[in-house]
């Protein structure tokens, strides 16, 4: 498998003392992540590489975690305006996640307008909301898909937030997609693996997923996913990539250095670390190797 | 009049489902679900530091952190509490005979008001009630139906008998245990459909309120239950043993899936385990598969199979062994173990002819094991 390119961009004091976000820096950070993940003079011109004007674009988010970690209002909205800028039509972008409560807690405004940005959980009454009653069978998994991953949108933007996980080890870009599906509490087991890959192997997100974005203003490095402030570290940092494993790998990564850094033991000697990377390495979805990615660290 | 309010005025004036099974008024008291889950404090959970808790109802002993729900979906920590969604919300209310569930040797011929929320905690890919089993409460309709009211229905609808069936009763434990406390209090019966995937502690609690118990065995083998029921077996071994122990009635059904758990060896060996640590008289039904869920790619059970494992059961001296699934079969009946006169005669759920007295066999006074009337 080719080198992956993984983008790690660092910008400092791009929250306030109130944890409040200066969107001026957040724009730049997302500037120069996607211009260094695609070469371009531009981020909009990055997503081009990505997406086709006609696209409709799924911004996956999560929100489980409530308000204080949860992939925020202001990254989310302004990824979706760099979309805009791109060619990408309002009307054609959606944010969501599973459930209109989740979004609204983590303080989403819903909107389900079909002529502008619709921000709304799976569990809306609309002809693109609720679960697709096909079930789809993929190696361990028998899932029903959210319609608007199923059906609305035909790529895919995993925005998600970078945390410690009890039993996944590390819930980033991939496991996003558990809140794609109505039976996530079945995939738990054995570290979440081979689910979280088995998932991601899927018709509806494999064939969609174009890029990773993992929020990492402020990551849940131990403890996750619930949100824990004692060991939650305001680390101001967004990762991109558009191999899900390699992100992830890097995420991985960046929280165990908070471990370490905090004198925590790592997730391998916890016994959790996120053996679902290595599976989704094999199976071909992306590298798992620092060897096999080019990590690109820039700060601003 | 809102419909929520003209149900529980009606005190029970329809039965309801949300999960395609039949029943009298489908879906005219249909409630919106989304906001539709209750927030009723869970049992048999342990709190552990930073909002953390452990849940100790079913061997899979879920530790989640606050937000988080268990592997049944419809157990939720909430800021460290752990809360039960489906108290008192049924997805699906039916009127069912017994002989469905199926008990044979329990008070054959009577209807059951049959009760089920959303939520399962294992998930066999053969699963016949998937549709409510492997979802989460919000996914589906769910009612209004207090404990008391569901024993007002089954009062109003002359059933002796409530059954807590179709999906998986252990996961909304709290709501079968009071109901039952209720239903016992009217002198109405409780008997519970489960893959025995309990705990002991809450098993011999709830052995004290209900009445029978049939386990679904779903294979003797622990690489089965690994692949394609997502449990253990041992548990299961051992709930049954618990159930035996007590003062329930049991009955035990294993579906025989065609090439999974059909082996001779792997039949014989459930029958020898039963007949060795339960004895001779629990009744055991060989149910008939058909192809559903995440298996469609085998066939339904050949009757020859069910055959041979009926065969197997009697062999081994299990005196009271059935064929399920398959109208009409000779195997669907029971007999008398020493002078084979047919002493319940049934097809399907029908009972044809019923040759017992005071729970002996009308023809020699042999004492049939059961609860018949």
């Amino acid at each position: 498998m080719a080198l992956s390119k993984v983008v790690l961009v660092k910008g400092k004091g791009v929250l306030n003392q109130n944890n409040a976000i200066d969107q001026r820096k957040l724009l730049q950070m997302y500037s120069k992540g996607l211009e260094l993940l695609f070469n371009s003079k531009s981020p909009q011109e990055g997503m081009q590489h990505l997406f086709k004007s006609s696209d409709k674009v799924g911004i996956k988010i999560n929100t489980i975690g409530g308000k204080n970690i949860s992939t925020r209002p202001e990254v989310s909205h302004s990824l979706s305006n760099l979309l805009v800028g791109s060619g990408i039509l309002e009307r054609n972008l959606i944010i969501w996640d599973r459930t209109n409560r989740e979004l609204r807690e983590a303080g989403y405004r819903l909107r389900t307008n079909r002529n502008v940005l619709k921000v709304h959980g799976t569990d809306t009454q609309l002809p693109w909301g609720g679960y697709n009653p096909d079930l789809i069978s993929h190696l361990n998994i028998g899932s029903r898909f959210s319609r608007i991953q199923s059906n609305f949108v035909n790529s895919s933007i995993s925005l998600a937030i970078l945390k410690d996980h009890g039993m996944a080890g590390v819930t980033a870009g991939m496991k996003n997609y558990f809140g794609a599906i109505h039976n996530p509490n079945k995939y738990h087991d054995t570290n979440c693996d081979p689910y979280v890959a088995e998932l991601f192997e899927t018709e509806p997100i494999k064939k969609k997923h174009k890029l990773s974005i993992l929020d990492c203003l402020v990551v849940q490095y131990h403890r996750g996913p619930s949100y824990h402030p004692r060991w939650a570290k305001e680390n101001e940092t967004l990762i991109f990539g558009t191999d899900p494993v390699a992100t992830d790998f890097v995420g991985w990564h960046v929280i165990e250095q908070l471990r370490s850094e905090n004198g925590l033991p790592s997730l391998k000697e916890e016994n959790r670390e996120p053996k679902y990377l290595r599976t989704a390495e094999k199976m071909g979805l992306g590298n798992a190797n620092l060897k096999d990615i080019t990590l690109i660290e820039e700060e601003i | 009049m809102k419909r929520r309010q003209f149900f529980k005025t009606a005190g029970g004036a329809a039965l309801l489902t949300s999960s395609g099974m039949c029943s009298f008024l489908m879906d005219l008291y249909a409630l919106s679900s989304e906001e539709n889950l209750s927030k009723v404090e869970a049992r048999y959970y342990k709190k552990h530091p930073d909002r953390e808790i452990e849940c100790e109802l079913c061997p899979r002993f879920c530790k989640l952190g606050d937000k988080e729900r268990g592997y049944c979906g419809v157990r939720e920590n909430i800021g460290g509490d752990y809360y039960t969604l489906v108290y008192g919300k049924p997805c699906s209310l039916n009127d069912d005979p017994i002989e469905k569930k199926p008990f044979f040797h329990y008070l054959p011929g009577n209807r059951t008001i049959s009760v089920a929320t959303a939520g399962c905690n294992v998930n066999c890919k053969f699963c016949q009630n998937w549709e409510i089993s492997q979802v989460r409460p919000e996914q589906v309709q769910n009612y209004d139906v207090s404990p008391d009211a569901l024993v007002d229905i089954a009062q109003k609808y002359n059933c002796p008998v409530i059954a807590y069936t179709y999906s998986e009763p252990i996961i909304f434990y709290e709501y079968m245990y009071d109901t039952s406390v209720k239903a016992r209090r009217k002198g109405i019966k409780n008997v519970v459909i489960t893959g025995g995937y309990i705990n002991p502690e809450p098993l011999l609690e709830l052995t004290k309120v209900v009445d029978a118990i049939k386990v679904d065995l779903k294979a003797f083998s622990q690489d089965f239950y690994t692949s394609y029921v997502k449990g253990k077996l041992e548990p299961v071994l051992e709930a049954i043993k618990i159930i035996a122990q007590s003062n329930v009635w049991m009955e035990i059904v294993y579906l025989v899936i065609p090439t999974l758990n059909d082996s001779t060896k792997e039949l014989r060996g459930v029958c020898q385990w039963i007949m060795k640590e339960i004895g001779p008289d629990v009744p055991i039904h060989f149910s008939r598969f058909h192809p559903m869920y995440l298996i469609k790619n085998l066939p339904s059970t050949p009757i020859s199979t069910l055959e041979k494992a009926h065969k197997i059961a009697l062999q081994e001296g299990l005196r009271y062994a059935y064929i399920g699934n398959v109208p009409g079969h000779r195997a669907e009946s029971t007999y008398c173990p020493k002078c084979h006169n047919t002493v319940v005669q049934r097809v399907g759920y029908k009972i044809q002819k019923s040759d017992i007295t005071a729970g002996r066999c009308r023809n020699c006074s042999t004492p049939i094991p059961g609860i018949w009337s």
